[in-house]
């Protein structure tokens, strides 16, 4: 019977998925704030500013998300000196990483809106902290939303690289399963997992977008 | 009897300068903006009394947009310098509301977060200021929902509500239609009426010559002419200037 594998694995099937459904939190609560003010800065008339949090954003995007797993698995416990659990390290490289691409798309956002904006609100007398909070960066939400979501999908489907330093997530389990029963239906059911997963992002998404497209209204007639 | 001197000569100064603020709001000095080779203003002086209507008039990339926001900062100057008495709030060309925002809240949020008005007073006056430019009923509109000249006027009533010394108006009627130009022009006129110290940069030359005190006539980043409308509309002196009114 095809749901046969599900009934015998479906534990470790959950317990996997836990894992990427944690792996995943973590790194949004992290790097989705992150990601800020790396944008403001690489935006930023000082120089020295600039420059580093480009540097930032060059380096990050620029190697592969595994090698810099690798490189913080190593490098921290051994210049250092401690040693974070096998979820930190994973998660403080996912968290870094993601908010290199935040960081782009808020500054790419922020750089949308229109320059009358920011004349406004300085003839108002706002300060450049109330411009950025009150007047640009809730235009800029509905914008950006969709590229977003573009990277909080992706991120579901990356968790599966912790397998790589030895992680239980979803995939490893897969593997596991799979090489021990030789039934590779499993494959199947995991793909619905992820499918499951991103279909739930995407809801939020699309509930996200109506809720800052309500001053967009169409004229009244 | 040094005390009393002292004293007698701080009143006198206070007294002079109480003067000297109330007769001018605004002494703009050997105004020069360069950008790069092309020279927007090349010396220009400028001042403003207060209660005093000023409009600037003349032809685009004469300069006075850029004399309009070296005013209040938006631009800063290669060199001269600006003596302001007072705030400043600009109306422009092209509304700039903020468009997550409703009307009531385009006109609340800088006296609320700027002037620390409390929120119930910022939201009384914004209902006097929307009722003023007549738009009572668009309080919970969102800008996109209402018309262009009713934007302009919901911006003029958010500046009125950071209750400035200096209103700026930067060709506050050029990017409406001609049928709607009327709605907003009253509404500086109400403004007007009530001595509303006003700089308004402006293609209207109906406006500028019915409602100013003064205007003044720019070209090529200089002042070339500066009169009381009778002086400026009918008896132009420059050549540039008898041309440019003779276009409209």
């Amino acid at each position: 019977m095809i749901l046969e594998p599900l009934i015998e694995n479906w534990q470790l099937l959950l317990e996997g998925t836990w894992m990427v459904i944690k792996l995943f939190t973590v790194t949004l609560l992290f790097a989705l704030p992150l990601g800020l003010p790396i944008a403001l800065g690489a935006n930023s008339r000082i120089f020295p500013l600039r420059f580093i949090c480009q540097t930032y954003v060059w380096i990050f995007r620029g190697t592969p998300l595994l090698m810099q797993m690798f490189f913080f698995y190593f490098f921290i416990p051994i210049n250092i000196g401690v040693a974070p659990t096998l979820f930190t390290t994973i998660a403080f490289t996912f968290a870094l990483n993601y908010a290199a691409y935040f960081a782009e798309i808020y500054r790419g956002g922020i750089n949308s809106i229109d320059r009358g904006q920011f004349e406004a609100a300085h003839s108002l007398g706002l300060s450049k902290w109330q411009t950025t909070r009150d007047i640009v960066l809730p235009q800029t939400m509905k914008a950006i939303l969709p590229s977003i979501f573009n990277e909080v999908i992706t991120l579901v489907k990356d968790t599966a690289l912790a397998q790589t330093l030895g992680m239980m997530e979803l995939m490893k389990v897969t593997y596991g399963i799979v090489n021990r029963t030789s039934v590779t239906t499993i494959f199947l059911y995991t793909a619905i997992i992820y499918l499951g997963l991103n279909l739930l992002i995407t809801l939020v998404a699309s509930k996200l977008e109506g809720h800052f497209k309500r001053y967009d209204a169409k004229e009244e007639f | 009897m040094r005390s009393d001197n002292a004293e007698i000569r701080d009143e006198l100064q206070g007294s002079i300068s109480k003067i000297m603020d109330k007769d001018k709001i605004l002494e703009m000095k050997g105004i020069v903006k360069e950008y790069g080779e092309f020279k927007a203003l090349r010396g220009v002086d400028f001042s403003v009394e207060r209660g005093e209507i000023v409009t600037i008039i003349g032809p685009s990339g004469s300069g006075k947009s850029t004399l309009l926001r070296c005013i209040n900062g938006l631009t800063v100057p290669t060199s001269g310098t600006i003596d302001l008495h007072g705030r400043t709030s600009m109306v422009f060309q092209h509304f700039n509301l903020f468009p997550h925002m409703t009307c009531l809240e385009n006109i609340t949020y800088a006296p609320i977060k700027v002037l620390k008005v409390p929120k119930v007073d910022a939201e009384a006056n914004a209902k006097e200021l929307l009722d003023m430019v007549g738009l009572s009923d668009k309080a919970s509109a969102y800008p996109a929902q209402i018309s262009g000249g009713q934007k302009q006027r919901v911006a003029i009533a958010r500046s009125l509500a950071m209750k400035p010394d200096l209103m700026l108006f930067d060709e506050p009627t050029s990017a409406l239609d001609p049928e709607i130009i009327g709605s907003v022009l009253n509404v500086m006129k109400g403004l007007a009426s009530e001595h509303m110290t006003m700089v308004v940069v402006t293609h209207e030359m109906s406006f500028a010559r019915d409602v100013s005190d003064r205007t003044v006539f720019m070209a090529d980043g200089e002042k070339l002419e500066e009169g009381t409308p009778a002086q400026i509309f009918e008896n132009p002196k420059s050549e540039r200037l008898q041309t440019f009114l003779a276009s409209f």
